[in-house]
């Protein structure tokens, strides 16, 4: 059956296949109001299924689906979930509009045009992998194993990573989740406290939230939102720097209108006050830090005149923000973010973060940074293997120390992308993408073009003609999350006050896979044995890998099942803070790496005279550019206006809804424009837009020119020198209307 | 009884869950809705700098300005309170307001399509489904039941289900002890039109700011009568007979040479 079928049409069809059976009315057993045969029925008589986890966004919650003739008609949070619960947001419930979308990829297809301008051919899957194996094998004969360079992202490209890591030995993979998103902020806290943080804040139990830069409602997970709302509700005060009025300001006690880019001066002086009027917690730095003394002198310089002038706040708001956390500390909530990779100097942004919790004494306390107690359970993947350092671009070998010493794990994109490119000091040749689009996620699409261009062989893996996939040689087409095995999700109830309790879930199919989509343990167990690593498979099929990984916690999916998709079983008490813990607030290895040991600020350039800073941040209807190209989700926000302070406007003759384009700093040009949304919610010295729009693939029906992809004009390379990730909020740009270009106000 | 719904702006993150779990639950086609969620501002208010939302719906009127316009022939059509048993015969139109849970409804085989309720609607919570499109009709009118059919079965609207914030309340404004009736205790009000008093039963709660900024950006007018009775009339005039033939309730092979009989009939005239 088509899908755009028309229910009327249905029903004509239904009506003259079967001219016996009239369409008559239903009548309500319990009103007696009769319902048309023209009504919908909803969903609520339709099959549950369960064992559905959504990968719409990287939260991951638990769903049930309605399935109406083996057709998914609706998704909903599973009823038995102690984390999302029947909720889900927008992005889930279009979950069913991504596994129908007509542009999906269908079949294995090869490129008989250009890179960049494919002519797609249908290929069989034989032909498909004996082309990947054969090409990549090729390389790593004729290169090694570093010949090779992966762009992975999501559920499904752990597995294929693994085996590019592990059984065929190369470094060079990046994951955009850490080196374009959280990677900074992960690393900067194992620095400090010895683990990733997470965004592991005890919001409902808390007294005053503080966020930089965190947009949540416009960044939305839904159990974080919960926990955000449940805090706010019990009355907790809420801080959000940000320069913009984003959906959190909207409902702070104190918004700080900060200088973008100057967020830890902010910091260091909400640490110096504390310091300096012996407002931090003593007994907690006392018995669980470490190098306070050299930390205190080293931020002394940062009194709040200082830190106001350098963020252009007043200094009076940064004493009320800093008395505000010592009055209620240590029940505060100093959230260590998610996306934090923004100007270049964020490790240290990261590092004051962590710091400032240890001060105020708010780690493992109720409201304060608190880890739940969850379920382990065991990973089944490809074993690992020691290939060495010689070819880990990372290394500097003559110094024998890192390049980027606190880097997340796999290699700094740039790292991996100048290698590519000038083939120094090694030839890469063959290219693997798999979920990842990094002509939207890495900055610079110039720079990642000459890279697939200097490539012998580029592959993809996707569910959506992603504007990558232009690039690729083959394009191999898998599985959704809806459609196949494979991650375990696991944690807690989303509240700590509540009863302690763990759970267990496994992503299980709603429905069977459409066309000749397949899942990523038969395409990668497929390119393997054609690599000559047939006797190194972990796993046969997907179900065994989740099975095994379920064996270590005495589960299987059968028995998942048996539960509605989700195990509960008692859990523990998070709090209290662990004998061996440690904040470092003065970092000795950070300091013999070359940087600086105490959380410092590094100063990103000024706007060029005529221009404005251009941030990006989430829509709520959006996961990065992965949705962009859904029906619901389009229609919900069909474009991304840029946001412009609203005398910047009236200068400029701007009003709300006008069209415009962008030129940044470097010349490039926006291939779309967008709308205007005018508004005195936002800095005169910077624009604002949704990440996620503006898809250059014409396979992408909805997408394709819809709103302007932010990415296009980060082409600016800030990279964080401890760790490698990149910084993207370092483009200026002016608007262009009318093929004029306006000069923006200082 | 009368069903209303709460949405407390306090919570409301303006993430359009809710939103897009009416389309799926009701396959309500791009570009119509049965809801909605618009975001205001951020603009600077008497009582500072805000921004909020416009979570909008049917809002179930106390005295429903679309019900009055609708032109289909009325029909004596009896209503039974799913609590009590008790019974009640009204004569309707091809849309109404329920004498017991007070929800605005929709008879779709009545429904001649011309969207004179949806134009009469001040909210514009109505909209002419052109997928339904018939011989004599350009589609039917769609619209938020307060998920009628669900919550006779004991489950909460898709919206309420959804909503990641709990920012959406369904219940009974005229039991006192209802968690909506609390929230009008509170504070919580209505989008009323300006000028007029048709008792909207969607209610907003939250800050004065940015119930402030709501009010003043989306209280609405009533509509133009004049032309939505127009409307109304010349949708009256065209193929009565067509529509009796189809009141049957057959669309069966036998119903659809009818109808076709009659419609020739006419021509030919």
């Amino acid at each position: 059956m088509a899908f755009n079928l028309t229910r009327r049409k249905f029903l004509q069809t239904a009506s003259l296949a079967a001219a016996s059976v009239p369409l008559s009315k239903v009548v309500s057993a319990s009103t007696g109001v009769t319902k048309s045969a023209l009504d919908t029925t909803g969903t609520a008589g339709d099959k549950t299924v369960v064992g559905g986890i959504c990968e719409m966004c990287f939260w991951r919650c638990q769903l049930v689906g309605k399935v109406r003739d083996g057709r998914l008609m609706k998704l909903e949070g599973n009823p038995k979930s102690i984390d999302n619960g029947t909720a889900i947001c927008a992005r889930g419930n279009a979950g069913v509009k991504l596994l129908y979308d007509v542009d999906r990829l269908k079949y294995p297809m090869k490129n008989v045009g250009k890179r960049g301008a494919p002519k797609w051919k249908r290929i069989s899957w034989k032909e498909a992998l004996d082309e990947c194996g054969s090409k990549l094998k090729g390389t790593v004969d004729q290169y090694g194993a570093q010949g090779i360079c992966v762009f992975p992202h999501g559920a499904s490209a752990k597995y294929p990573m693994h085996y590019f890591e592990r059984a065929v030995g190369t470094h060079n993979v990046s994951e955009a989740s850490f080196f374009q998103c959280r990677g900074i902020r992960d690393t900067a806290y194992v620095q400090t406290i010895g683990k990733a943080p997470g965004e592991k804040v005890d919001m409902p139990n808390t007294k005053v939230l503080f966020f930089i830069g965190d947009h949540l409602g416009e960044n939305v997970h839904v159990s974080h939102i919960k926990q955000y709302i449940q805090g706010l509700q019990n009355g907790a005060k809420l801080i959000v720097a940000d320069p913009r009025f984003s959906a959190s300001a909207a409902k702070a006690d104190i918004w700080v209108q900060i200088k973008p880019g100057t967020d830890t001066a902010y910091m260091l002086a909400i640490m110096n006050y504390l310091v300096q009027n012996n407002k931090y917690d003593k007994a907690f730095v006392e018995d669980y830090t470490d190098g306070f003394e050299e930390f205190a002198a080293a931020i002394k310089e940062w009194t709040l005149e200082k830190a106001a002038k350098e963020c252009d706040i007043p200094a009076e708001q940064i004493k009320e923000v800093a008395d505000m956390l010592a009055d209620n500390a240590p029940n505060v909530a100093i959230h260590p973010g998610r996306h934090v990779s923004w100007h270049g100097n964020d490790f240290q942004r990261e590092r004051s973060l962590a710091c400032l919790t240890g001060l105020l004494g708010a780690y493992y306390v109720k409201g304060g940074w608190v880890p739940p107690k969850g379920p382990k359970v065991g990973g089944v993947s490809w074993a690992k293997e020691d290939h060495g350092h010689e070819f880990d671009l990372n290394m500097n070998h003559h110094e024998d120390e890192k390049i980027y010493p606190f880097n997340p794990p796999g290699t700094p994109t740039d790292l991996i992308r100048d290698c590519a490119i000038s083939g120094k000091p090694y030839p890469i040749k063959s290219c693997v993408v798999w979920g990842q689009n990094p002509m939207q996620t890495i900055p610079n699409q110039q720079k990642m073009k000459d890279l697939f261009n200097a490539m012998d062989f580029v592959m993809c893996v996707d569910v959506m003609p992603t504007d990558v996939t232009a690039w690729a040689d083959i394009l191999l087409p898998e599985a959704s999350y809806l459609e196949r095995y494979d991650y375990i999700k696991k944690g807690t109830q989303w509240d700590l006050s509540k009863e302690h309790q763990q759970y267990i879930s496994a992503r299980m199919p709603l429905v069977e896979p459409m066309f000749e989509r397949k899942d990523q343990i038969y395409i990668c167990n497929e390119i393997a044995k054609r690599m000559g690593h047939e006797a190194k498979i972990p796993v046969k099929t997907i179900e065994e890998m989740v099975d095994k990984s379920l064996a270590t916690a005495n589960l299987s999916i059968e028995k998942l099942r048996a539960e509605d998709g989700i195990h509960i079983r008692p859990g523990k008490d998070p709090y209290g803070v662990p004998e061996d813990f440690e904040v470092r607030l003065f970092n000795d290895d950070i300091e013999d790496a070359g940087y600086p040991g105490a959380p410092t600020y590094v100063a990103v350039p000024d706007n060029p005279k005529g221009f404005a800073r251009l941030l990006y941040g989430r829509a709520p209807v959006h996961t990065f550019n992965r949705s962009q190209n859904n029906v619901w989700l389009n229609n919900a926000m069909p474009d991304n206006p840029v946001w412009v302070n609203d005398e910047v406007a009236a200068t400029l003759g701007l009003i709300d809804g006008d069209t415009v384009g962008f030129i940044n700093d470097e010349g490039v040009e926006s291939a779309t424009t967008t709308t205007v949304k005018v508004t005195a919610g936002i800095r005169k010295d910077c624009v604002y837009m949704y990440h996620g729009y503006g898809s250059a693939n014409p396979l992408m029906t909805i997408g394709v020119g819809a709103g302007v992809d932010d990415t296009s004009l980060i082409t600016r390379l800030a990279i964080d020198p401890e760790t490698g990730c990149h910084g993207m909020r370092n483009n200026f740009v002016k608007l262009t209307k009318n093929g004029k270009v306006l000069d923006i106000p200082a | 009884m009368q069903y209303g719904m709460i949405i407390d702006l306090e919570r409301c993150v303006g993430c359009h869950a809710c939103t897009i779990a009416c389309r799926a639950e009701w396959e309500v086609p791009v570009p119509y809705q049965r809801n909605w969620v618009k975001r205001l501002g951020p603009t600077m208010t008497a009582d500072g700098m805000a921004s909020t939302y416009y979570p909008g719906l049917c809002n179930h009127c106390d005295k429903p300005p679309c019900v009055d316009e609708c032109p289909a022939d009325a029909v004596d059509m009896t209503f039974t309170d799913a609590k009590s048993g008790k019974t009640k015969t009204m004569q309707v139109a091809a849309t109404w307001k329920d004498p017991f849970d007070g929800s605005v409804q929709v008879d779709k085989d009545r429904c001649l399509g011309c969207g004179a309720c949806a134009d009469a609607c001040p909210y514009g919570a109505r909209y002419v489904n052109p997928e339904l499109a018939d011989d004599d009709s350009e589609g039917k009118v769609d619209k938020c039941t307060f998920c009628k059919p669900r919550v006779e079965q004991g489950l909460e609207p898709a919206c309420v289900q959804t909503c990641i914030a709990g920012a959406r309340i369904f219940g009974d404004l005229t039991d006192p002890n209802s968690a909506v009736s609390q929230y009008v205790k509170k504070g919580a009000k209505g989008l009323e039109v300006k000028d007029g008093h048709i008792g909207p039963n969607a209610r907003y709660y939250g800050k004065k700011r940015d119930i402030g900024l709501l009010f003043a950006d989306y209280t609405p007018e009533l509509a133009d009568m004049g032309s939505v009775k127009r409307r109304a009339m010349m949708a009256s005039m065209v193929k009565p007979a067509m529509r009796k033939a189809k009141d049957i309730g057959l669309l069966g092979l036998a119903g659809a040479m009818l109808v076709k009989g009659l419609s020739e009939d006419k021509d030919n005239k």
